[in-house]
């Protein structure tokens, strides 16, 4: 498909070969046809010729700097489902490795066909969804200043699939079987006793507030994820809570000067705050 | 024989005058030792390294140049062949992008928010990163190392922006996104998506839009990446604000599907000096 440069112009300046391509007169390639100007032409293309060079990088780097790898990897790490996992894997695979025959490796296309969707059970639906994420997605916003995270509650979630994000089929099945998805998330949790972020992302994706007496349970019995913290916060943000949008915590979390670095001092007065307020959120969304 | 190449010096200029602005200039970047990253970054960490010469184009590639390309060889970008590109419009959550089966690089947005026949001098869009390198084949070019694009963008400064901007005043700088989300639409800077190259102003190098228009695809590649096939690209784009990521800077690195097309992704080519 992409034709090459003919060799004999394939050192040629981009500038002048761009220009010999699109824009010479007739005038100027009968010129430039004559054999005695082949040598200037030569000339030309000495004078902007390329000299062999290679880059050499050298860490020198004297920061005394370490990232909470414990702690980065709670915030990133996904909660597998158990239901038809092997099944789903098996699925995912034959659309990972597919060979394009004009050499991209998977042709850009990340999903299973729509007949492989819809074959799937509710539960095997959710294993896929949990586990692979169909649509591209820049990762620009990596927060990557990951030290004192048990000292941080941060206002945003880290990402569990990278470059990644849901497809719109797959947010339809999250939205369409919201009661279903869940009971299902918190069965998982209870059971494995951790919420992985792909969790914390479904939550937030369904908007589900009517998990916030479970989160806040889960808070007090899995004190290291202090991204659960986070997720209420979103969930009341999301929710526009009034007592929330005119705290201090939202102004300093999603206010103006805000931006997707931004955290909270982790101190127990304010997880109790945080717990307290999505607590009344809860009950505001209940009795309307 | 001398007057020959006259005639042909003259016919070139006549021939580039009218279109000066396609005409890609490169800047030469000398050999040396530099320091690059930050203290606190782990896949961009604070180090020396030590570059040879490079050029490196002056502006983002162009609608044209990309054009000129396609003209020549026929070229069907990824975004045509799987109709998996992503667009932006206003109205959507934060990193929220629609996938749009008509948008290709003729039609960064897809063909319902308009095509790039007035804008052939703005930045190449929604085209992925193997379709860029494609490009660079053809060319005779090749897309930066993470390094020598830092170096470049960087203009000797060791801060995360070069000499003279700072988050007060970088939209003089670059084209990016000034409303506080993307739930309406934001043309403070009289562009909603790409600018024209060369509309604001360069780093003291003088290589323009380093920190917006469009991320640059560069080649390398990271720890987080783990072994994945990941693309990476720097700078900043027209989506970018200060309140989403701020990665409108000389050390973030952004990471992306090397076959996904998004509408604020483009290039920056370079060569060997």
């Amino acid at each position: 498909m992409c034709s090459m440069i003919p060799p004999s112009v394939s050192s040629f300046p981009l500038t002048v070969y761009s220009y010999l391509q699109q824009t010479f007169n007739s005038t100027v390639l009968i010129i430039f046809k004559e054999k005695t100007m082949r040598t200037h032409v030569l000339l030309l293309i000495l004078l902007f010729g390329f000299i062999n060079a290679f880059a050499q990088s050298n860490e020198v780097d004297g920061s005394s700097y370490s990232r909470d790898e414990k702690g980065y990897e709670l915030r990133t790490k996904m909660t597998i489902p158990p239901y038809g996992l092997a099944k789903v894997k098996k699925m995912i695979e034959t659309i990972t490795f597919k060979e394009d025959p004009l050499g991209s490796s998977d042709g850009g296309i990340e999903a299973i066909s729509a007949t492989q969707f819809k074959s799937l059970s509710l539960r095997e639906k959710f294993t896929y969804v949990m586990i692979h994420a169909e649509l591209s997605q820049q990762n620009c916003a990596i927060p990557e200043y990951q030290n004192d995270i048990q000292k941080r509650i941060f206002s945003q979630l880290e990402t569990g699939f990278n470059e990644a994000s849901w497809s719109q089929r797959q947010a339809d099945f999250l939205m369409g079987n919201r009661d279903s998805v869940m009971k299902l998330i918190q069965e998982s949790v209870v059971r494995s006793k951790r919420m992985g972020v792909n969790y914390k992302e479904a939550i937030l994706e369904m908007n589900a507030w009517e998990m916030i007496p479970f989160i806040i349970s889960y808070i007090k019995s899995t004190a290291q994820d202090k991204d659960a913290l986070t997720l209420l916060m979103l969930l009341m943000k999301r929710g526009e809570f009034d007592e929330f949008m005119k705290s201090t915590s939202y102004q300093k979390l999603y206010g103006p000067d805000a931006n997707y670095y931004s955290f909270l001092n982790y101190n127990k007065a304010n997880e109790v705050l945080i717990c307290e307020r999505a607590s009344r959120y809860y009950k505001e969304k209940t009795l309307k | 024989m001398i007057k020959n190449f006259w005639i042909l010096l003259l016919g070139m200029v006549i021939c580039t005058s009218h279109s000066f602005a396609q005409v890609q200039r490169f800047i030469d970047i000398e050999a040396g030792t530099y320091i690059l990253g930050d203290t606190l970054s782990l896949d961009n960490p604070r180090r020396a390294v030590t570059l040879s010469h490079f050029s490196i184009a002056e502006t983002e590639l162009t609608n044209e140049a990309f054009a000129a390309f396609v003209a020549s060889t026929d070229y069907i970008t990824l975004a045509e062949r799987f109709h998996n590109a992503m667009v932006f419009e206003p109205g959507l959550a934060e990193f929220r992008w629609l996938q749009d089966s008509t948008a290709y690089w003729r039609f960064p947005n897809g063909t319902s928010r308009g095509g790039i026949e007035d804008k052939m001098n703005h930045p190449v869009t929604c085209i992925s990163y193997r379709d860029a390198l494609a490009y660079c084949e053809w060319a005779g070019v090749r897309l930066p190392s993470l390094e020598e694009w830092e170096v470049a963008s960087r203009a000797g400064s060791q801060t995360k922006y070069f000499e003279g901007v700072e988050l007060d005043n970088i939209m003089d700088y670059a084209n990016i996104w000034h409303g506080r989300n993307h739930l309406v639409a934001d043309t403070t800077d009289g562009f909603l998506y790409t600018s024209p190259v060369k509309t604001f102003k360069a780093n003291p190098w003088g290589l323009y839009d380093v920190y917006g228009n469009v991320f640059e695809f560069c080649e390398g590649s990271l720890v987080r990446d783990q072994g994945r096939k990941v693309a990476h690209a720097r700078g900043g784009s027209w989506w970018c604000s200060k309140n989403s990521c701020a990665s409108f800077n000389s050390q973030y690195i952004g990471s992306v599907n090397p076959n996904a097309s998004f509408s604020n992704l483009g290039l920056r080519v370079a060569k060997k000096k």
